[in-house]
């Protein structure tokens, strides 16, 4: 393998160019109209333009991104994750076209990609699934059948996307009498999210967290699971903040938890890097959710406890490696590690997204932190695509120091000229609830709402109200971002001074 | 030179002047004597101490950038001209020369409490769904009409109670920024 495309964008993009750096392999990045200045694109070895700036021109096109693979004369496609990274039909394009698909086989992709398939080959494995509807409930189906099937189940229950994914095309349904403006919406969003209505349903578990299991499968018959992450701290289904290892997991229950998650990869002839997604009760009992055929963004974490490059070994196992990792020492984590995605959003303005260009940008350094990120200063975080433009990630030798690390690189990470998701983690790292890792998926949910995130006490006030004055009073007329500004105001200085 | 600096809720006055090498801050009746050391066109590092020496000068690393919160301005919230961040905090803020404040909130172009609010989308993108019709009365924080951008569906919300005037778009419709969704009395 000497080149690599990688037919993604953003943060994903550059993790992936770095580890085919550190492999000595060549890299080729695709792009759109208004990412011809992204990061991705300045530090790959090559770049090709795929078409104008929305999605579906540009990232989703298939024939495009085959096309500029062939032209780049690249030997393997990296699809990272979202856009096309489990879309079958674009993993047996790569094939067809004589290009190595870095991920699973199209028929596992396509397999796992129906929830409610995916829910069957859990069975299958022996391995316990939320209770709920095996088959889809048709685009046709009356509220009336719905409202059948649901009463068979019992309210509380999940409404759920069959092709679904990041929270999508998700209702959570209290009563009868919610069913069908819920399903309508969940309908309505699904079609529009993955161009498939079809819906089913799904016992809701109360309190449940959050607890996937990373894996790696070889074309050797070698399924290997990970220690697990958990991913409870979620806002509207997406994940925020994760960690690994999980609080809420004893040795036993990772024993059983990851040997479920390997069962479940084998029985499917798992290959490449994929995660299986469960819920774990108050109980103690686990559930299968789903599995991810692809890289996840959160995946950082286990590289960070385990020591694992994961898109190194994506990378080795699709040249037909094995995989000679020692089993055990991938289940017993060598510290604690937390990620916070950093979202171009204002969580004092209900997160609306806050694209723009970034004015100035200060990463956190220094022992036991890493930024994967696509900003750079001057840099346009623009509206077309995720607003996620880094993760942030911390480790330490235990969650206590892992959080505090975190606290640090917070406090540290700059963001200026558009506003970020930090001042929200920073809230959430001081809550005595997660400080105590007492949370499930509700946790968010339940604790905003609660008044502003953070208010700016007053000696921090004080503070700004200096800075400012001194800014003006400083800055050179003649340039910076308050320089009209600037005038203006010494202009007014001046009459004042004369008054 | 005097400044009129709302931070918070408060509208603060800041007088400052240079004496010898340091910079001498008044804030509110209280002097701060300031060693600023530019670093960057964006970026002052300051040692700060209360004029009475009571207290040790603090490192403040200030950086600065200017607004881009046309929702906020939208939502007759009050935008920032500045946000400045300091010590892990972003603090957005709004700086007038001195005596302009009280003007302009009588001119009404500050950050309106009472009279229309125009709701406007903060970006381009598509209405999904339009929760209110002409007629209808909102409570403040009330979702009035959910707007698709960036692959997230973000409802827009009343700034206060009131009754919808005028709804501008329909369900489906491409909005540019700056577009008025609707107007709310």
């Amino acid at each position: 393998m000497n080149k690599i495309l990688i037919a993604n964008r953003g943060e994903i993009s550059v993790r992936v160019i770095r580890a085919c750096r550190d492999m000595g392999i060549a890299t080729a990045a695709v792009y759109s109209e208004c990412d011809r200045a992204a990061l991705h694109v300045r530090l790959a070895d090559e770049a090709w333009p795929i078409g104008p700036s929305a999605p579906r021109e540009s990232y989703l096109r298939i024939d495009t991104i085959i096309d500029a693979a062939r032209k780049a004369g690249a030997d393997a496609v990296h699809p990272g994750y979202g856009f096309l990274a489990e879309n079958a039909d674009f993993a047996a394009a790569c094939r067809d076209a004589g290009l190595t698909f870095i991920g699973p086989s199209p028929d596992a992709i396509t397999l796992m990609g129906s929830k409610t398939a995916a829910r069957q080959a859990a069975i299958k494995a022996g391995v316990p699934v939320v209770p709920g509807t095996d088959e889809p409930l048709s685009d046709q189906a009356t509220d009336e059948e719905v409202r059948r099937v649901a009463e068979r189940i019992g309210y509380p229950l999940m409404l759920k996307a069959v092709a679904g994914g990041g929270g999508k095309g998700m209702r959570m349904v209290a009563s009868a009498a919610d069913l069908p403006g819920a399903l309508r919406a969940a309908r309505s969003e699904a079609q529009s999210a993955f161009g498939d209505g079809a819906v089913y349903l799904e016992r809701r578990i109360m309190s449940p967290r959050h607890i996937e299991v990373q894996l790696l499968g070889d074309h050797h018959g070698t399924v290997l699971p990970f220690v697990e992450r958990e991913c409870s701290i979620q806002r509207r289904h997406q994940k925020v903040v994760e960690e690994s290892p999980s609080l809420a997991v004893s040795p036993e229950l990772r024993r059983r938890i990851t040997t479920a998650a390997a069962s479940v990869a084998k029985a499917v002839g798992y290959t490449s890097a994929g995660t299986i997604e469960f819920l774990l009760d108050e109980d103690g009992s686990f559930y299968f959710l789903e599995m991810n055929t692809r890289l996840q963004v959160e995946h950082p974490i286990t590289e960070m406890v385990t020591g694992v490059d994961l898109v190194q070994w994506q990378i080795r196992i699709a040249r037909g490696e094995r995989l000679d990792l020692d089993p055990e020492a991938l289940l017993n984590p060598k510290a604690h590690a937390i990620e916070c995605r950093i979202y171009a959003e204002d969580p004092d303005n209900g997160f609306l997204p806050s694209p723009g260009r970034i004015q100035g940008l200060r990463v956190p350094q220094g022992p036991g932190v890493r930024d994967d990120s696509g900003a750079y200063e001057g840099g346009e975080v623009p509206i077309f695509y995720d607003p996620m433009i880094s993760k942030l990630i911390t480790w330490g030798d235990t969650r206590t120091h892992a959080m505090q690390r975190m606290r640090r690189a917070l406090a540290e990470y700059q963001v200026r000229g558009i506003r970020t998701t930090i001042p929200f983690f920073q809230w959430i790292l001081e809550d005595e609830d997660f400080k105590a890792a007492r949370f499930d998926t509700g946790f968010i949910d339940r604790k905003l709402g609660k008044g502003p995130l953070r208010p700016i006490d007053a000696s921090h006030q004080d503070l700004a109200a200096i800075a400012v004055a001194v800014h003006l009073f400083t800055t050179p007329a003649a340039n910076g971002v308050a320089a009209p500004a600037a005038s203006r105001w010494r202009d007014a200085g001046r009459t004042e001074a004369l008054r | 030179m005097i400044f009129e600096i709302a931070v918070g809720d408060k509208l603060r006055t800041v007088g400052i002047v240079r004496k010898g090498g340091m910079l001498h801050v008044d804030l509110d009746g209280r002097t701060h004597i300031v060693d600023a050391c530019r670093i960057s066109d964006s970026v002052v590092s300051m040692l700060v101490q209360r004029g009475d020496g009571a207290a040790p000068s603090r490192s403040i690393d200030a950086a600065f950038a200017s607004s881009q919160q046309p929702a906020r301005r939208s939502l007759g919230e009050g935008g920032g001209d500045f946000d400045v961040h300091l010590d892990g905090r972003t603090i957005p803020v709004q700086i007038r020369p001195a005596g302009s404040f009280g003007r302009q909130n009588k001119a009404g172009t500050g950050a309106p409490t009472t009279g229309p609010q125009r709701v406007v989308a903060p970006m381009p993108g598509k209405v999904v769904r339009v929760l209110v019709k002409p007629g209808d009365e909102v409570k403040a924080r009330q979702g009035l009409v959910v707007v698709e951008a960036m692959k997230m569906e973000n409802e827009l919300r009343a700034a206060r109670d009131g009754r919808v005037r005028d709804v501008a778009v329909t369900e489906g419709q491409s909005v540019d920024a700056g577009a008025v969704l609707l107007i709310v009395e």
